[in-house]
């Protein structure tokens, strides 16, 4: 504090009053200086920034000349020439400014990509619109802008209902379908607005989701959360009062993804239910997209059982599919074939499954009539399947 | 000034930064014409500027801020003076102009930040071979640094490396727009994982460490390796040009096929405790690029994994029997400070009547400058005795991770646990120096000032690098940070990147804060 300015600091912001007591004084001009000080190291950091990007810049642009004019023998990283520029001089492969570079340079260059920086955003505050003749370096100023992140994207709000929709058209990453209508509704927003994209379980490998991930995981690989004491209800349940499984309200369908190894072929019976509860779930269903991809799903799994166990109840399934692609006659058991058949088909993995040994299938599918599933629950799941299979097979396209 | 030793008769000739691509040789027009009068002009200028860094940065600031005024009379004052670079006079902003009249001396330091100013230029100029004087001194303190050493042994015993060419070739160079900002998906209440996971990601060592293939994913054989899955992440960070959120999916599958049990109860959907993921993700770290020994908790455990080097400091804690007075010392590794702020939240609520505001130097305080009472069993009095025990900070890590215990359990007719809203006040640069054994020495002798001390000091600063932020009840709630690029902040919710400032930073209530050791960056 200079003591001939008595009642002010450097930054001449903060004055005491007149007749204001000399303590009084004298804090307003501490605090007066502690202003400058707080502005001055601000203005400072700014000023080096600035000042260096520019330098900085002056220095590119006047080693590119150099560069330029020497074409011919351009591998020289330090051309012998002599070059000048308003901003700096090029000499003995050396930079000297001249002058201010804040004066004489007023744009800066990226000393990575060497291509003018974007000095302002794009959108949001303080937003200007850049030259669309100009190639811009790729790092841009950050937006700010509400509802928007830094890059200017903000995100599909994921409601209960769409967030469904979209873990459904994502389960299958081989339904070439799935993706294909991904892309479809991505043309509809603008390019800022992100969704919600999914992930490989690297168990399963299945495709999940982000926001389901965690939960999936817990179940795949940490064997709990909610679908393990979904399954352990269900075993239970299925333990005590067996062919029930029609009053289930909880369609086991949707747990399918979580392979329970050695439950399947332990008890045929809960495969039996499953693959009901799957079919009548099927027919009230209005996206046939769903439709591919379940049953597709599951006839996979039940060839890798069939092939190395033999448990009963996957037999009529494997024999249905393998009759079907020897032969068209149709049975009514078939038309359970022909509803897997023809969602199989776009997949290619399957069926040279298949196609390896259909008449070991036929055999396995011989000893069928010997099943010891429920009379009643099967003559059902005809009638069901009856009832929506001429839909399904003449047009696999929108019902 | 006196305090400014005379130049001593060095042999060593200075030398003028070499000159770099993209980058001009000097300062300025005048610089360059200083430079290259001779070899002594240039040594006396060098000398001079590093004379002058040393008085600012290593004496007490009344040395630099004390000018005398052309009639002689002497002023201290708090705005910056300027340091003349060829004679030992400051001066006012004021006398500046005179004295350069007079003596034609044009160059000048800032007596605050050491810059330059060029009188003929009427501005600061930022020359290339001061600047990287001045950098030097506010980091480390020294202007020639083990890293120097380490470049003249690339030198001399392999000079392919030093070739820019091969450097090129073998670099693989991040595009402009890559800059590590990038959100990460909540996976269904991982937001837990991903706040401690942006604290990795901006966290300079490790960021080097994985970048510079510390742990090349690869190379490793290890099935669903959490190492690996943090090098794929910070390649996608930082080399990619994607700006949508991370899908953490590696991190996750690392995270449940762990034989680690991060949590007690491992429920998907449950919500969890950043700093038990925090404390999980570092000794998974530490054992897949450590010495495979388990870290013990409570025992003294070195190794030279980058998790140690990055997070680990010891603690001595020194117990004293109050009836023979005989003196134990601890020493055990820690992963992180916790600070309890139950106790101190109630005390302030009680003196000041209003639920008060704790700063965090204070809850430092509490827990390593002071001492407490404890029973303990003393081996010379062999019997059980009152003892005054107190922990100090023996060795300070690079990053220091503090958790402020922001839950008490409230006593009375339902026993459960509550959340302390209490707003706890944390700089952005936090000086260490009072809770360490060193320091504790200093204070007590009583003596203050000197060179050493300052260079103490500096390498006890630690700037704040990213705040974990719970908002919520205790047993539900989101979690935030806020991450600092370079200087600026950027809020981190979920996928979502914002910028933010300081005073957001400043005014959360953090649950978690890193700070990285200032002679590092």
């Amino acid at each position: 504090m200079s003591a001939e300015a008595g009642d002010t600091g450097k930054a001449g912001v903060i004055v005491a009053q007149e007749d204001a007591p000399p303590m009084n004084k004298l804090s307003h001009a501490v605090l007066d200086d502690l202003l400058y000080n707080v502005v001055h190291d601000l203005l400072l950091k700014v000023h080096r920034d600035e000042k260096i990007a520019r330098a900085n810049t002056a220095a590119i642009k006047v080693e590119k000349l150099a560069k330029s004019t020497t074409d011919g023998t351009s591998t020289d990283p330090k051309p012998d020439v002599e070059i000048e520029t308003d901003a700096a001089i090029y000499k003995d492969g050396k930079v000297m400014l001249k002058g201010n570079p804040l004066k004489s340079t007023k744009e800066i260059l990226c000393p990575k990509c060497h291509l003018p920086r974007l000095l302002y955003p794009t959108d949001g505050k303080g937003a200007k619109k850049p030259d669309p003749g100009v190639i811009y370096c790729k790092k841009h100023p950050y937006i700010e802008k509400v509802g928007y992140d830094i890059y200017g994207q903000t995100w599909v709000a994921p409601g209960p209902g769409r967030g469904k929709k979209k873990k459904d058209q994502k389960l299958d990453p081989n339904d070439p379908s799935s993706p294909a209508q991904g892309e479809g509704s991505a043309k509809d927003r603008p390019s800022n607005v992100l969704s919600f994209p999914s992930a490989t379980c690297p168990k399963c490998k299945r495709c999940i989701l982000v926001t389901r991930l965690n939960n999936h995981m817990g179940g795949c690989i940490g064997n709990s959360g909610r679908n393990a004491s979904r399954a352990a209800a269900q075993k239970i349940s299925n333990g005590s009062n067996g062919g029930s499984q029609n009053n289930d309200n909880t369609p086991p369908g949707s747990q399918k993804g979580t392979p329970r190894p050695g439950s399947r072929g332990a008890s045929p019976r809960k495969r039996d239910g499953d693959e009901f509860d799957e079919d009548a779930e099927d027919s009230d269903q209005p996206n046939p997209k769903k439709k591919k991809i379940k049953p597709n799903s599951l006839t996979k799994k039940v060839i890798l059982k069939a092939k190395s166990s033999a448990a009963a109840a996957n037999f009529k399934k494997d024999k249905a599919k393998a009759s079907s692609m020897l032969n068209v006659e149709q049975t009514p058991d078939d038309d359970d074939a022909k509803d897997s058949t023809v969602q199989v088909m776009p997949k290619k993995p399957t069926p040279t499954l298949k196609g390896a040994s259909p008449t070991k299938k036929i055999k396995l599918g011989a000893a069928k009539p010997r099943l010891p599933s429920p009379a009643g629950k099967k003559a059902k799941k005809d009638r069901d399947l009856e009832s929506e299979s001429s839909g399904t097979m003449s047009s696999p396209p929108p019902r | 000034m006196s305090a400014r030793p005379a130049t001593p008769a060095s042999p060593k000739n200075y030398k003028v930064r070499a000159t770099q691509p993209g980058q001009p040789m000097y300062g300025c027009e005048h610089l360059q014409r200083l430079f290259n009068q001779d070899q002594a002009t240039t040594n006396t200028s060098i000398q001079h500027y590093r004379a002058i860094l040393r008085s600012i940065f290593d004496t007490n600031p009344l040395v630099p801020q004390t000018s005398k005024a052309a009639d002689g009379a002497v002023v201290t004052s708090l705005t910056p003076t300027y340091l003349c670079l060829q004679c030992p006079s400051t001066l006012t902003e004021d006398d500046r102009t005179k004295h350069g009249s007079k003596k034609s001396h044009r160059f000048y330091v800032d007596s605050r930040s050491g810059a330059l100013y060029c009188q003929m230029c009427d501005d600061i100029v930022w020359d290339p071979t001061f600047e990287e004087l001045r950098l030097k001194k506010i980091g480390t303190g020294t202007f020639s640094n083990r890293k120097r050493k380490h470049e003249e042994l690339f030198e001399t015993s392999d000079p392919v490396r030093n070739n820019p060419t091969y450097i090129t070739s073998n670099t693989t160079i991040a595009s402009c727009k890559s800059s590590g900002l990038r959100g990460i998906y909540n996976a269904g209440a991982t937001c837990y994982q991903n706040v401690v996971l942006q604290s990795f990601l901006h966290n300079p060592i490790l960021r080097n460490y994985y970048l510079s293939d510390g742990h090349s994913s690869s190379t490793c054989n290890v099935p669903y390796c959490l190492s690996c899955a943090m090098d794929d992440m910070f390649q996608d960070f930082y080399a990619l040009e994607t700006t949508n959120g991370y899908t953490a999916a590696n991190i996750l599958s690392g995270f449940w096929f762990s034989d680690r049990r991060a949590f007690d109860n491992l429920v998907a959907t449950k919500e969890q405790d950043a700093h038990e993921f925090f404390q999980f993700l570092a000794e998974e770290l530490h054992e897949r690029n450590g010495d495979g020994k388990k870290p013990e908790i409570g025992s003294e455990h070195s190794c030279n994994c980058i998790i140690h080097q990055t997070f680990y400091g010891k603690l001595q804690s020194t117990t004293t029997c109050q009836n023979c007075s005989g003196v134990t010392h601890q020493v055990q590794s820690f992963l992180d400070l916790n600070l309890p702020l139950e106790n101190l939240s109630h005390k302030k609520g009680k003196k000041t009547l209003s639920r008060g505001q704790l700063t965090l130097q204070e809850c430092l305080e509490e827990e390593y400058v002071k001492s407490d009472k404890c029973e303990y069993r003393c081996h010379n009095c062999s019997s059980m005795q009152q003892a005054r025990r107190q922990t100090t900070i023996k060795r300070l890590p690079n990053v220091l991770s503090i958790q402020l215990k922001r839950f008490e359990y409230k006593q009375g007719r339902n026993e459960r646990a509550a959340k302390i809203d209490t707003p706890v006040q944390f700089p952005l640069e936090l000086n260490m120096l009072p809770y360490t054994n060193r320091g504790r020495a200093i204070s007590s002798n009583g003596h203050d000032g000197g060179k050493e001390n300052y260079e103490l000091a500096r390498s006890c600063t630690y700037d704040l690098l990213s705040v974990v932020v719970h908002v919520g009840e205790i047993d539900t709630g989101h979690y935030v940070s806020y991450c600092r690029d370079g200087d600026q902040w950027f809020a981190f919710n979920d996928h979502r990147v914002e910028l933010a400032q300081k005073s957001d930073v400043l005014n959360s209530k953090a649950y978690l804060l890193f700070y990285v050791v200032r002679s590092l960056s």
